[in-house]
């Protein structure tokens, strides 16, 4: 009897004095079986204006007069016309000209090319075959990180959770367009180092999934900005490939400028 | 058949052809018409992040002018039934393409017509 006191005291001792861990102490992870099938590849639907249901102008992302209509104050308003006037110009090259820097979030949702939707108990992943990125969503119920804890990074920090068939997830801890170098699409959009993105995604068909996006960001937004983007199922057996930008980038740009020039095929500069 | 593979060819081109908006650089620097060049391809650089078709065009005099024309990434124009033997070194071809404002040699592909007459991209004006 006094040998089993002694026992139990010593492990409830050890149990008071274990470190706190920061994996979830009570995971609430969905089994396989419970999970949707997002197998397969998948493209997004349409161009990669991201918010095309108020583009206005004619035409795609490096087309001069088109843009979007996002809820920005003044400050960014500002900033987003600047942006324009630069694009349409010829002075605002994508940001990954330099094929070094992630697509980011919310882009790596407005991306040309294919994408793989891996679903694990633990942990969803989008993979970007376009510039190679990859996105983790953490789904073995972890909390999201407090700010203290996140130093802005270009796709953030996700965690999400299962409502039946569908993959909610908080995405914080973005860059922002706080170093200039992650937009959303090529008219140069942005967001702050602010934003936090609500993202619900599903299957609305056997070929077709749809995210739904709330952006909130107190810095650039008067109010609550919705885009949806959709994504249909790629040919059975499709192959995805590496996407190495700087394999041949003929296209450098001179950062003092903005100029975008372009290399003959010896490496030479034509213009 | 033959027409028809072309027909199929041209129509996946077209798609392929789209993504040549996915340039790195805006198309300010383009003209939104376009021009036809005619010559032998030097090279076809099927690679990332965009491919290049290098025609070297002969003029009237005799001068040589080697031509870049911007297309769409391997990824991209793959899928869509173009191989890096579509425009096999020393063939004949001719090129439609959104000539560079400047008047440098550079272009943003549209179309190409082979010798033997099959069309790869969008050649008609429709």
């Amino acid at each position: 009897m006094t040998t089993r006191f002694v026992t139990g005291l010593a492990l409830f001792a050890s149990f008071l004095m274990a470190p706190a861990r920061s994996y979830p102490q009570t995971p609430t992870l969905t089994p396989f079986d419970k999970l949707p099938d997002w197998s397969g590849t998948w493209a997004m639907t349409g161009g990669t204006v991201f918010d095309r249901a108020t583009q206005t102008g004619k035409g795609g992302t490096i087309d001069p007069g088109v843009r979007e209509h996002p809820p920005y104050n003044a400050v960014y308003e500002k900033k987003y016309a600047e942006h324009l006037k630069l694009r349409d110009a010829d002075r605002y090259p994508d940001v990954q000209t330099n094929c070094g820097v992630p697509s980011g979030f919310p882009r790596i949702l407005n991306l040309p090319d294919a994408y793989e939707f891996v679903v694990r108990p633990d942990v969803f992943y989008i993979i970007a075959e376009n510039g190679g990125n990859t996105m983790r969503v953490y789904t073995d119920g972890r909390k999201l990180p407090g700010k203290e804890d996140t130093w802005g990074t270009y796709t953030g920090v996700s965690v999400g959770h299962w409502e039946g068939d569908t993959l909610v997830w908080q995405t914080v801890g973005l860059k922002g367009d706080r170093d200039n170098d992650s937009i959303l699409d090529r008219t140069g959009l942005v967001l702050s180092d602010e934003a936090k993105i609500t993202t619900r995604l599903r299957k609305i068909d056997a070929q077709t999934l749809e995210a739904q996006m709330a952006i909130e960001d107190p810095k650039a937004l008067t109010k609550t900005w919705n885009v949806t983007k959709q994504f249909k199922k790629g040919k059975p057996g499709l192959f995805l490939y590496d996407y190495g930008c700087a394999e041949n980038n003929r296209n450098p740009v001179d950062p003092a400028t903005g100029q975008t020039h372009t290399l003959g095929s010896d490496g030479k500069l034509i213009k | 058949m033959k027409s028809a593979f072309t027909v199929l060819f041209a129509a996946l081109a077209v798609a392929a052809g789209i993504q040549t908006a996915l340039a790195h650089h805006s198309s300010a620097g383009f003209s939104e018409g376009t021009k036809v060049v005619a010559g032998t391809v030097k090279e076809f650089q099927f690679r990332n992040p965009h491919s290049w078709i290098q025609i070297n065009v002969t003029d009237e005099s005799g001068k040589v002018t080697e031509w870049s024309v911007e297309w769409g990434s391997p990824n991209q124009l793959g899928r869509d039934g173009i191989r890096p033997s579509t425009f096999p070194a020393g063939t004949q071809i001719t090129i439609k393409l959104r000539p560079d404002l400047s008047g440098h040699p550079i272009g943003i592909f549209v179309g190409a017509k082979m010798s033997d007459g099959k069309i790869v991209g969008k050649w008609s004006d429709e």
